[in-house]
């Protein structure tokens, strides 16, 4: 495959060049592949490549099974994770911090010790390994397999130290606060004004910036969080309209769950709003200023809302983690199902229904968004997991710009970091009951969509892949942590809490100190460049430019007066509403009288067939520009097999490298010599309908 | 062919000619719509239905029968729907509802395809307007019923290449290296003497006369012995076929037979080995995964130098031809091209006697027939599968096989016609139809993967595991408006969806547009590299040599 394998790029010689970590005693020659476990120099070899704070356990030589050939070299047990080091292989300045065999101790959902013909389980409680291991297991909860056999003779006791070391590490890093991320001025290789690849959205600037990146003119940055004490669960910064007061902001979110009150999420470039929030706080007893606040935050200058519950005809969080869990244990190598039970065993599962869900509704809000210029609001009662995940979804569907990599990088910042998802709790590290994968269930998603426009999607397979596997990575903090303001404060950004009162200390914190911390966006400290440039989908093609959306439709902005439809979408349909919020007998100021009825929704039409009446009629009103209308019936939504059958015996024998990067790598070197031998000539003169450099630009 | 689109992006290149035809029910028509035609084809009748989509429910519309084709046009403003069906798809029309139907739309024909799609017409009671399109269609559809000529026999299209001569026996053996010192070509079977349902070329073992291979043929069913499909170029291990031996007729086995396989056994100087692979328990099942196992055995067996293999079912007509045609698209990279898998068809199915007239049942009305079988579609499958897991191993792209799957039935081409050579030779076949090879071959270009890079002796394993076979949606379920993929970058998407044409994919397009990007800078390369040359006085002013360039200008795009 052209994105060539997880692990494959290792396999080629090693890098000639000295490491710059060069105090780690004699280096093995990098032609000789074989281990040298009697060399006491190893150790210190290895620990060359240690984080900061990380320490070695054990570690003993084994081979690495897999695709293709074994691998000699050394498998590692440290505090933080568990690694197979291929011999000859430095952790150069290119990736010196993760490499493709790295297993991070909160990853390893099984682990498993093979001896002749037994086998044991070791991480269930009371097991206990009474043989020494010939070959060991460890079963990645990202679905990947790490397969060591261990080199036979004296060295065995080695095997059983290295097995028992990552039994206990495992036992002892189910506090996963240990994990601190790492400081790149420890790390020594980037200096420390060196600006993060995606904006953390972290500072003021960040968001100012983004809105003004959309063009949300009747929206600010609201500043009003910046000590977190509006939403302890909410960035520092967020967008609300612009006539709103800070003051007003802090007493309307207070009617909302966990103060999570309404802030846009994106504003579409034909004049509709997505909004965001938590559900109402029922119990509480706003008065007839604060309801009006809330009323025209959720308006939001709008004549058209639409409310839309997120959690609607949406399975729940226990069910995601339930069949996530079924998805996992399907997909293990000796899972047992017979291979004529494997479609319906996969059904079973529910995965799929649960992403066909997630594709339906993000369908249905874009068609809600596109279809006339309104506030369309996400209301879901904690505001953390399905807002975010269909907040993006219709993002991806909508704006080109998110299909970038840059863009959907920031996409997932901005929805899912930055807006508090409970990264921790639903990757079930804080040993609360929520475990729910709703992130890889988004990334699943994204790959739907991938698979369906392969040619609107400036990131590949790879890429999806790679940020699937960087979820539980403990070297950031991007994913290990609950909220922005816990991010902030155990990367030490806060020393303690009560120093973010101090205003001086805030202003030099943000502007600072919070860019120094790594995220999973710097990819080149744990990938290679080669890999890097795998992120990029070859067959990158996208016909529509951001900018060119319907000019002169864009309504403006504050439209005074009470809206004139409050609806409610639900149930694949839409109804009126009579008020916006919930409280009785509120003095509501939207006296609506709606005679905007809903259609008759026939259960088998999308919103979009009722909207433009497709597919039948397709061709009698053009959808409107950037918008992809993905498809979600039965054999449309796909098994991501390059995701979940990595750990199966069976070799995909891939195809060579796929011939249109290989094209695009010719035509840069043509374009090259041709600079080279006619400078006078420009590219117009040629290719008038498209510039050639524009077209490699595109994907490089 | 279900389709909305507008009426002027419909012509097809090839059938751009209308047809006038004088209106039955006396309702005026704009004779300038293009219905479309082929040479040879005639119009029979026309008639206003109303269509039962089962997607967007009934559609007003004109219906066009003729020789070749039912062909319906929407006649409502909102609704662009075409429908463009041969007659040979058709494999059971009847009636629904009787005289005493209530209910709208409740009177009518109820047509079921072999290409799984089920179409459904509503008509108006009074007259005889049902009875009419009934008869005639289940005429048409139906002609071998009727003593009527299909239509591969009337069709007077015009190719610039003729697919009769993609194959040709002797010339694909030398291409293997046959004859040599163990294998001989027989010409025994010219006159379909030995076996009626055989090619008349077979490669034999040097070794066994003429007698021995008749004498073998008593002992074979429908004297189908044992002849070679393919020989390993290096390590000699070869493919056979036949069908079962007659062990029932004396309860013990025939020495001719044991003495014939010896002989085969003995063409092979490192090894004498020849496993025996007997198709009918094990892959009887209807699993593509069943008959991609098999082939892959075969495959392994020869490819390694293990053994030859010989395949055999009960007739050796159908899940042997089944194995033995997809362990050679494993094994020989030429029949992964457009020209070598037409040739792979041509061999294997068609010339040893795939039963094609039963298992599809060309012209005949008996849809319940229980030789009608779907083994050749099974087998398209298995080769789309292999195409989906390995992308850049094959010539040909996914249209080529759907275009293959659509005219096994259609009936316009006479390739998958009749079930043996000996009766196409009976009925001239070559002389009076048109090779479907014709239709591809004189634009290939549109049936070729942009992703193929060849080479050669690459043998493919595909994973036969239920967890890596898929549905082939753009076939199975191609008819379902709702499951065509949505192509933003498609020019033409703004205006229509059309799903009787393929669009293009995607990645595909992107592909092209680079190749064509590619060559314009090659040539641009070229003409400085001449201008240079031309004036190139001082070597000081060019900042490389022509030399140092070229080697970069020479690629393999």
């Amino acid at each position: 495959m052209w994105w060539g394998g997880r692990g494959q790029s290792f396999n080629v010689a090693p890098h000639k060049e000295e490491p710059e970590m060069g105090l780690s005693g004699p280096k093995s020659d990098p032609g000789n592949r074989m281990p040298e476990p009697s060399s006491p120099q190893l150790g210190s070899c290895l620990a060359s490549g240690c984080l900061p704070g990380e320490q070695i356990l054990a570690w003993a030589p084994g081979w690495r099974k897999g695709q293709g050939l074994e691998l000699p070299g050394a498998l590692i047990c440290t505090n933080f994770r568990v690694t197979f080091q291929p011999c000859g292989w430095q952790r150069n300045q290119d990736t010196h911090l993760n490499s493709d065999y790295d297993f991070a101790l909160i990853n390893i959902g099984r682990l498993e010790a093979v001896s002749g013909l037994s086998k044991v389980q070791l991480l269930r409680p009371g097991s206990q390994l009474k043989f020494i291991p010939e070959e060991i297991l460890l079963h990645g909860r990202d679905f990947r397999l790490l397969r060591v056999r261990f080199e036979a003779g004296g060295l065995a006791p080695q095997a059983f130290q290295v097995t028992m070391a990552i039994v206990q590490a495992k036992a002892q890093s189910s506090q996963a606060q240990q994990y601190r991320g790492i400081n790149l001025s420890k790390v020594g290789k980037v200096p420390a004004s060196r600006k993060p690849p995606i904006p953390l959205l972290e500072t003021l600037e960040d968001w100012e910036t983004e809105r003004k990146k959309q063009g949300a003119k009747g929206w600010r940055v609201s500043t009003v969080n910046e000590r977190f004490d509006v939403a302890t669960s909410l960035s520092g910064y967020f967008w609300v309209p612009s006539r709103i007061l800070d003051s007003e902001v802090r007493r309307a979110f207070a009617h909302f769950h966990q103060g999570r009150g309404p802030r846009l999420s994106w504003h579409h470039p034909g004049g509709s709003d997505l909004l965001r929030c938590g559900g109402f706080y029922v119990a509480s007893d706003p008065n007839k200023e604060e309801i009006s606040a809330v009323e025209s935050m959720l308006q939001a200058g709008h004549s058209d809302v639409v409310l839309v519950d997120t959690t609607d005809e949406m399975p729940s969080l226990a069910d995601i983690h339930l069949a996530h869990l079924r998805l996992r244990t399907l997909c293990l190598p000796d899972s047992s199902v017979a291979e004529d039970k494997w479609l319906s065993a996969l059904e079973g599962t529910r995965w799929l229904d649960y992403v066909r869900s997630c594709l339906r509704k993000a369908s249905d809000i874009s068609v809600l968004v596109t279809s006339r210029v309104r506030s369309v609001i996400l209301q879901e009662h904690g505001d953390r997991d399905f807002n975010g995940l269909l907040s993006s979804l219709v993002q991806l569907l909508l704006a080109p710009e998110a299909r970038t990599l840059f863009g959907f990088q920031s996409l997932v910042q901005r929805e899912w970091v930055a807006a508090g998802h409970p990264f921790l709790t639903r990757l079930g590290e804080t040993g609360a009951s929520e475990e729910a994968p709703v992130f890889p269930l988004f990334l699943d998603c994204a790959w739907q969509l991938l698979q369906q426009f392969p040619a609107q999607f400036q990131f590949s397979e790879f890429f999806l892949l790679a940020l699937h596997d960087s979820i539980r990575v403990p070297d950031t903090l991007t994913f290990l942590r609950n909220t922005p303001w816990e991010r902030g404060k155990k990367s030490g950004q806060f020393n303690s809490y009560t120093q973010v009162y101090t205003p001086e200390d805030s202003q030099a914190l943000a502007g600072s100190s919070g860019n120094l911390h790594l995220s999973v966006w710097d990819w080149d400290l744990r990938y290679s460049k080669e890999q890097i440039s795998q992120f990029l989908n070859p067959g990158y093609n996208p016909e529509h430019c951001p900018d060119s959306w319907f000019p002169g439709q864009q309504t403006s902005f504050m439209a005074p007066g009470p809206p004139s439809s409050v609806l409610l979408f639900s149930r694949g349909a839409l109804t009126p509403m009579n008020q916006l919020c919930p409280w009785q007998d509120s003095p509501s100021l939207l006296a609506v009288s709606s005679h905007w009825l809903p259609r008759a929704a026939r259960s088998s039409e999308s919103l979009a067939d009722q909207e433009w009446g497709l597919p039948s009629h397709w061709g009698a009103c053009p959808l409107p520009p950037g918008l992809l209308l993905p498809g979600y019936l039965g054999p449309q939504i796909r098994f991501w097999k390059r995701c979940y059958l990595r750990g199966r015996p069976e070799v995909q024998m891939g195809s060579s490298a796929l011939t249109i990067s290989g094209l695009q790598d010719e035509l840069s070197l043509l374009q090259e010599l041709l600079r080279k031998w006619a400078p006078r000539i420009s590219p117009e003169d040629h290719c008038k309908k498209r510039d050639p450099n524009s077209i490699l630009s595109q994907t490089r | 062919m279900a389709s909305a689109s507008k009426s002027k992006y419909n012509s097809h290149p090839l059938e751009n000619e209308s047809i006038n035809m004088v209106s039955q029910d006396g309702v005026s028509q704009d004779l300038s719509e293009n219905v479309p035609h082929l040479p040879g084809e005639r119009g029979i009748t026309d008639k206003e239905v109303i269509y039962i989509c089962p997607f967007n429910g009934p559609i007003k519309g004109r219906v066009y029968i003729t020789n070749y084709r039912l062909y319906l046009r929407s006649l409502e403003m909102d609704s662009a729907l075409i429908l463009d069906v041969p007659l040979g798809v058709i494999s059971r029309i009847e009636k629904m509802g009787g005289a005493t139907s209530r209910g709208e739309n409740s009177y009518g024909l109820d047509i079921t395809c072999k290409d799984l799609r089920n179409l459904r017409f509503a008509l108006k009671q009074e007259g005889h307007s049902r009875r009419d399109m009934f008869e005639i269609l289940t005429k048409h559809a139906f002609p071998l019923a009727h003593n009527l000529p299909l239509f591969a026999f009337e069709n007077e299209e015009k190719f610039n290449v003729d697919g009769w001569t993609v194959y040709n026996p002797v010339e694909e053996y030398r291409r293997q290296g046959l004859p040599n010192h163990h294998w001989r070509i027989t010409f025994i079977n010219k006159f379909y003497e030995l076996c009626d349902t055989y090619p008349a070329v077979l490669v034999v073992p040097y070794r066994a006369s003429d007698d021995d291979l008749r004498r073998v043929a008593t002992f074979r069913s429908r004297n189908r012995i044992p002849v070679l499909s393919w020989i390993h170029p290096e390590n000699k291990m070869v493919i056979m076929r036949c069908s079962q031996p007659l062990v029932g007729m004396s309860g013990k086995k025939n020495k001719d037979d044991e003495r014939y396989l010896d002989v085969i056994r003995e063409t092979n100087r490192q090894t004498s080995k020849l496993t025996i692979f007997d198709a009918r328990p094990s892959v009887n099942a209807v699993a593509n995964k069943l008959v991609l196992t098999g082939a892959i055995q075969v495959a392994d067996k020869v490819s390694s130098g293990k053994s030859s293999v010989l395949v055999h079912c009960s007739d050796g007509w159908d899940r042997t031809a089944q194995l033995t045609s997809l362990a050679m698209l494993m094994l020989d990279s030429f029949y992964r091209s457009i020209e070598g898998f037409e040739i792979l068809v041509q061999k294997e199915w068609i010339s040893f006697g795939h039963k094609f007239a039963s298992r599809i049942g060309h012209g005949d009305k008996n849809y319940a027939d229980a030789d009608r079988s779907p083994i050749f579609l099974q087998f398209i499958d298995c080769v789309w599968q292999m195409s989906k897991q390995f992308p850049t191993a094959f010539e040909f792209n996914e249209h080529f096989l759907i275009t293959i799957l659509d005219h096994l039935y259609s009936c316009r081409f006479g390739t998958f016609l009749f079930n043996c050579e000996l009766a196409r030779e009976r009925q001239k076949l070559t002389e009076r139809t048109v090779s479907v090879w014709s239709l591809i071959n004189s634009n290939k270009d549109k049936f070729k993967n942009p992703f193929y890079t060849k080479e050669i002796n690459r043998v493919l394993y595909p994973v036969a595991s239920m967890r890596h076979l898929e549905l082939w949606v753009n076939y199975y379920i191609r008819w379902n408006p709702r499951i065509k993929q949505q192509s933003v970058s498609h020019p033409l998407s703004h205006g229509l969806l059309l799903l009787s044409f393929r669009q293009p994919n995607p990645l595909e397009q992107r592909y092209m547009e680079l190749l064509a990007l590619h060559d314009d800078y090659i040539k641009r390369l070229e003409e400085l590299q001449v201008a240079n040359s031309t004036k190139l006085c001082d070597p000081s002013t060019s900042p490389s040599s022509p030399s140092e360039m070229m080697p970069h200008v020479q690629t393999h795009f």
